[in-house]
């Protein structure tokens, strides 16, 4: 995988936020080295439609997620939200353009402030912007909380799920365009999963809201998405509606993600061994090589670049699996 | 309730401390309007009397009343503590706050000059500033506060790191607030909380100094009374007025002692995340009710009828609540629940591995042996030899500043008597036969040089390093990726067979277990509410909780915004069950009798479900199940 390229990307004019070649660096301990997170990964959403970003532990989901609100800005690339470029704004123009994009986070409890009542915490967007009117009660009936009893509360009398709708009430009281949904339901039992992952399609469709949706649970993303962008250590591997994703998987690692889904039905020898190589260090040519049951000496030399190989399905790798 | 909860966390010891503290500000305040002699009145009673009723503390050589010289000393002694700490506080909050907040160069700067001021010896450099610019009040609190400058700034420094990382603060500035509104709203009250604290153990330390300073004669001057001063005073006629001495010091004493307690107790209420889950000590009550007898099967591990309750002063918390099984060699048990279940406390239950606040019943027996009969002591030469376990976390299961090579060992030394060599060759074989790449190489790193899924490995190699007969996994893959995940199952499968053990695998992840387990319990509010072969618990479901759970769970095969199935409302409260079934309020199919007789687990054609509705058994709709029987 270890895919670069821009082929994928969808004409500007039709697309609300489109990021290109977006790179995050971090310094790693001494000696100048760096941790390569996020290493050219380019995507674009139109109005309405939720895009998926799976992959593991390291792969560069949350970072990139982070430099779309800029925070920390990325190295280097671009990220146009309706045309207007976030990476080259600064101070006050780009807290006027952020607050169109919202997040909301994997850990509950570290998300809200201890100290503050529910109210205070929903109501911090319209006091930051000095918003007319108070729509407090109102966001939080939209996330399923009674305003009467909740409102004056604090975040620890709340269970994982009800705090996460608190910020997702948070979130949503700016009206923003795009949310940015980093892992919300990983921390949460399978029961209250399912009711925010339901909640979280109700709201999209009331406030007509754009989504990218991290998480690295196939299935979940799956769920929600209308495409679905698999990550590995910082690069693209393959971008495809869900349906078609898990139906004609052609990276390597989708399908070692799929089979690896202990209910999936995928035979185990596209099952991969080993670990994910050090970010400060990756492999050269395709990050994925070192995993891979398909590498060949072609994958260490040259990066495969993102390509098309069905409607709407992009892949990046030289050697695809056959039966696609 | 949480008004209760809290001071009862604060303990006597902190209101006896507060009171104190109160005692001695009033009677400082107070000082001049309290019926006392006047501090400065020589021949107030007859020189180094006792205690009498007109001087309770007695007089000093002069005649002095003690105890209105106490009182007066009172003053000082607080009014440098109050001002110094402010003062402290006040140069170093805003400093600390910079320094933490905006992290790079000021960070840099401003720790670096911190760490050149926290290295002059105090005492001498107050000793010599107060000698050259004259012994006041108000140089000896310009003094000590600038003097508990480094300490302020070290503390909101660091407390500001803490919270500044969090997602709030992150989420603040995406909706746009300023880093002045964000320090103020989202930062500093929760730096507050430690700070307060500090205030307290703070003014601690400024009396102290303060009383060696006056001691010296650096303080204060005569004829204002200070407690440093009137011990120096008291020394020179300790033989015959012991009281001189003796008064300020027990004083100052319980003053400095009251303080430093009510900042530790402050101290210990600032993890909001203790508050909930730490149990509550109080004496036993209500020991679960004896057990029925019941016939003691030739198996490998059974658990009949296992309680776990906690007594809390919210009542009686029911963790587990009777829960029994059996199991063989060679098997696999799953046991599943949401969090809250009891699954976890089952385990611990059964391993003897519980906080003391915990009341256990039932029994447990191994090879016919019963595990509840024995001693902590006894139970530690069962659980490694007999009873593995790996736990969800590696990184806690681990010691962090010991090698991998001694903790793989020990085990094998202690239990199996080894040889150091003969360990080490053996630690090398386990590793090996768990899959970790260059073992020998392994055993020489630190457990923060390995990858979560080699660290798990590890404790697993750990677990069977003494070839145990049952291996309980609570949770052993929930902290790893997915292609991680599957490789450690594969792992503790693959082990199972070839050392012929049995596995207890605790999940909330029901399609881990379904393709791991050979027999599943499914556990709610405590209680076991289906039992049963995995491919048809799963396949099957009676019980309607089992069939929510497994519908809740978004499917691969399912389309994209295919809407999930729910189950409504939350998890009972375990201190206050309902009276009959738990899951009744959010169940689809309850009835009447359900919420007024609890449903007994009953036993059909080798599964078992609690439920008054049971799901039938023929329903040959596979819509609802979510695995593929394998």
């Amino acid at each position: 995988m270890a895919g670069s390229g821009n082929a994928h990307l969808r004409p500007r004019d039709e697309v609300l936020l489109r990021v290109e070649d977006l790179v995050v660096e971090f310094p790693a301990g001494r000696a100048g080295r760096t941790v390569s997170a996020v290493a050219g990964v380019s995507f674009d959403l139109r109005r309405g439609e939720t895009l998926g970003i799976v992959g593991e532990s390291g792969c560069g989901k949350s970072s990139a997620a982070r430099a779309l609100v800029q925070l920390p800005p990325p190295r280097s690339g671009s990220v146009l939200l309706d045309g207007q470029e976030l990476t080259a704004l600064r101070g006050e123009a780009l807290r006027r353009t952020r607050r169109r994009l919202q997040m909301i986070f994997q850990d509950p409890i570290s998300s809200l402030n201890p100290r503050r009542r529910v109210r205070d915490i929903v109501g911090e967007g319209p006091r930051v912007w000095q918003l007319p009117g108070d729509r407090v009660d109102e966001v939080l009936e939209a996330v399923g909380l009674d305003p009467g009893t909740a409102a004056e509360r604090r975040p620890h009398e709340f269970s994982g799920g009800q705090c996460q709708r608190i910020s997702i009430a948070r979130a949503l009281i700016l009206e923003p365009e795009v949310v940015i949904c980093d892992e919300p339901v990983s921390a949460l039992d399978v029961s209250v999963q399912a009711q925010i992952l339901n909640l979280l399609e109700d709201l999209k469709a009331r406030y007509r809201l754009t989504l990218v949706f991290i998480a690295h649970d196939l299935a979940v993303v799956k769920n929600v998405s209308d495409r679905v962008m698999v990550m590995y250590l910082g690069k693209v591997c393959e971008l495809a509606p869900g349906g078609d994703l898990i139906s004609r998987p052609a990276h390597p690692y989708t399908r070692a993600l799929i089979a690896s889904i202990p209910s999936s039905a995928r035979p185990a020898e596209t099952l991969i061994t080993g670990e994910p190589p050090s970010p400060v260090d990756p492999p050269s040519g395709c990050r994925f090589r070192t995993r891979c049951p398909r590498a060949t000496d072609r994958c260490s030399l040259e990066e495969p670049q993102i390509r098309q190989i069905g409607e709407d399905h992009w892949l990046a790798c030289h050697n695809p699996a056959p039966n696609h | 309730m949480r008004r209760g909860r809290l001071s009862a966390r604060l303990g006597l010891g902190f209101w006896l401390a507060t009171g104190w503290i109160l005692l001695v500000l009033l009677a400082a305040l107070l000082a001049d309007v309290l019926p006392l002699a006047r501090y400065d009145e020589t021949l107030a009673g007859p020189p180094r009397s006792g205690p009498s009723p007109a001087h309770p503390f007695g007089t000093d050589g002069l005649g002095r009343d003690v105890l209105s010289r106490v009182v007066h000393g009172a003053r000082v002694s607080l009014g440098v503590g109050l001002g110094a700490v402010l003062l402290g506080l006040a140069i170093g909050a805003p400093l600390g706050l910079l320094a933490g907040y905006r992290r790079k160069a000021a960070d840099a700067v401003i720790m670096a000059l911190n760490d050149v001021a926290q290295a002059f010896p105090a005492l001498v450099f107050a000793l010599a500033v107060v000698a050259f610019a004259g012994a006041n009040l108000r140089n000896v609190i310009i003094v000590l506060g600038v003097l508990g400058v480094p300490s302020w700034v070290r503390l909101v420094r660091g407390s500001t790191l803490t919270y500044a990382g969090r997602e709030f603060v992150l989420a603040a500035r995406v909706l746009g607030a300023r880093d002045r509104r964000i320090l103020w709203r989202e930062v500093v009250p929760n730096v507050a909380v430690p700070a307060s604290s500090y205030a307290f153990i703070g003014m601690a330390v400024v009396i102290v100094a303060e009383g060696s300073l006056a001691f010296l004669g650096l303080s204060v001057q005569a004829p204002t009374p200070t407690w440093g001063g009137l011990i120096n005073e008291g020394r020179t006629i300790m033989e015959d007025a012991p009281n001189v001495v003796l008064a300020p010091s027990v004083v100052m004493f319980l003053t400095v002692l009251s303080f430093n307690l009510v900042g530790d107790r402050l101290r210990a209420l600032t993890d909001v995340r203790e508050i909930g889950l730490e149990p509550v000590r109080q004496a036993v009550a209500a020991v679960p009710a004896p057990t029925a007898p019941h016939p003691v099967r030739d198996c490998l591990l059974q658990a009949e009828d296992v309680r776990t309750h906690f007594v809390t002063p919210r009542g009686l918390v029911k963790a587990v609540d009777g829960v029994s099984f059996t199991l063989e060699r060679g098997r696999t048990l799953a046991v599943v629940g949401e969090s809250g279940s009891g699954k976890s406390m089952l385990i611990r239950s059964i391993l003897g591995l519980l906080p003391g606040t915990a009341v256990r019943g039932g029994t447990v027996y191994l090879s016919g042996d019963d595990l509840t009969a024995r001693s902590p002591a006894e139970m530690r030469s069962v659980l490694g030899p007999r009873l593995g376990t790996v736990f969800q976390d590696p990184m806690t299961a681990l010691n962090p500043v010991r090698t991998i090579g001694a903790q793989v060992t020990e085990p094998l030394r202690v239990h199996l008597r080894m040889g150091r060599r003969q360990a080490r060759e053996e630690a090398v074989r386990l590793l090996a036969s768990v899959g970790i790449p260059d073992p020998a190489r392994t055993l020489r790193r630190y457990p923060h040089q390995l990858s979560g899924g080699m660290r798990q490995r590890v404790t697993i190699a750990m677990a069977l390093s003494c070839g145990p007969d049952v291996l309980f996994a609570d949770e052993p893959t929930t902290a790893l990726d997915v292609t991680i995940q599957d490789q450690v199952l594969r792992l503790l499968h693959r082990l199972r067979e070839e050392r012929d053990m049995a596995v207890v695998l605790v999940s909330h992840d029901l399609s881990v277990v379904a393709r791991w387990a050979d027999e599943v319990i499914v556990m709610y509010a405590g209680r076991v509410v289906e039992r049963g072969p995995a491919a048809e618990v799963f396949g099957r479901p009676r019980m309607p909780y089992t069939e929510a759970l497994l519908q809740a769970a978004p499917r691969l095969t399912d389309p994209a915004h295919h809407r999930l199935r729910v189950i409504s409302g939350r998890p009972p409260d375990l201190a206050d069950l309902p009276a009959g079934c738990a899951f009744r309020a959010r169940c689809a199919y309850a009835g009447d009798r359900c919420a007024t007789e609890p449903p007994p687990l009953t036993e059909v054609e080798g599964r078992a479900y609690a439920c008054w509705h049971p799901l039938p058994s023929t329903e040959t709709s596979l819509e609802g199940t979510h695995v593929d029987g394998r």
